[in-house]
């Protein structure tokens, strides 16, 4: 019985113990996978900027309004058409993104990408 | 005020206070002065009017920001009166004409005449001095009367959606009245 549950411990201090610190390994930031960050638009507005963004890491607007909106680059550098009820893409690059919606200038947002 | 926006906004005012005088007595039946029909019809007729009048921009100003703006304006106002159909179609409310459309329906007209007149940035400065009042006009009847007044929650919903679009319409056409200056 003694035996039985010694060898219980050990199995749990195996899976328990080791593979969390592997896991953290696999977190660091040369083998991280790139973020999706969303910034979501209703209502002639976009949403909360997301921060802590990376060189790589994925920019996605998802359109919620009823009517169609852009996000556009200031230096020309993007333009992602959004159709009501769509999603875009961008890979971010690093530096600020100063972006505006082309069909409602009064829509306006800043990321900064490290 | 011009002549057609103060008819606006007298059909308008006399709705708020028949509407306040409706629900004096409110405990018995709260009757609102206009229906969700009558709703429909005068948030769709004034869509159809800015609509109207981007198209007149359009076809008359030479100005890069007055037409883009115009075409914010053709777009913007379509797309939410193809929501307010296909909501009203929903529904099965049929959109009900009445005193305040017919109103707003001649005043925009005597106004497409005045700006038919116009030419070069006589008419620029007059079409967007026009959308500004216009704007300003039509979301004070949405938030003073027509959203209280209406009964139905997604027409409620709808037009609180319209109103924070066309504030934001208002906004870009008096940035642009002010460039036009």
């Amino acid at each position: 019985m003694l035996r039985t549950t010694m060898l219980l411990a050990g199995l749990l201090a195996l899976t328990g113990g080791i593979a969390p610190a592997s896991a953290v390994g696999k977190a660091k930031p040369t083998t991280q996978a790139h973020h999706v960050h969303v910034i979501v638009i209703d209502q002639m507005q976009y949403g909360p900027m997301p921060t802590d963004v990376r060189a790589g890491d994925i920019i996605e607007w998802t359109n919620k309004d009823i009517l169609e909106h852009s996000a556009t680059a200031r230096d020309g550098h993007f333009d992602v058409d959004l159709k009501p009820g769509t999603s875009g893409r961008i890979t971010a690059t690093a530096g600020t993104l100063a972006f505006f919606c082309k069909f409602h200038p009064t829509m306006t947002g800043t990321l900064v990408v490290k | 005020m011009n002549k057609p926006l103060l008819a606006l906004a007298l059909a308008f005012g006399i709705a708020s206070v028949a509407s306040v005088q409706a629900q004096t007595p409110a405990a018995a039946s709260p009757a609102p002065a206009i229906n969700d029909a009558q709703i429909a019809h005068i948030a769709y007729t004034a869509g159809v009017i800015d609509v109207t009048a981007a198209k007149q921009a359009l076809q008359k100003s030479h100005n890069k920001a007055v037409r883009a703006f115009a075409e914010e304006m053709a777009r913007d106002h379509a797309a939410v009166n193809d929501q307010a159909l296909a909501l009203v179609k929903k529904l099965g409310v049929t959109p009900q004409d009445n005193p305040t459309s017919q109103s707003l329906a001649s005043g925009a007209a005597d106004e497409q005449n005045k700006l038919a007149a116009l030419s070069g940035s006589a008419y620029d400065k007059a079409y967007v001095a026009n959308e500004v009042a216009y704007h300003k006009t039509v979301n004070g009847a949405l938030s003073g009367t027509l959203i209280p007044s209406a009964q139905n929650a997604e027409l409620k919903s709808l037009l609180e959606t319209g109103l924070k679009l066309f504030q934001s319409h208002q906004m870009h056409a008096e940035h642009l009245a002010q460039s036009l200056k």
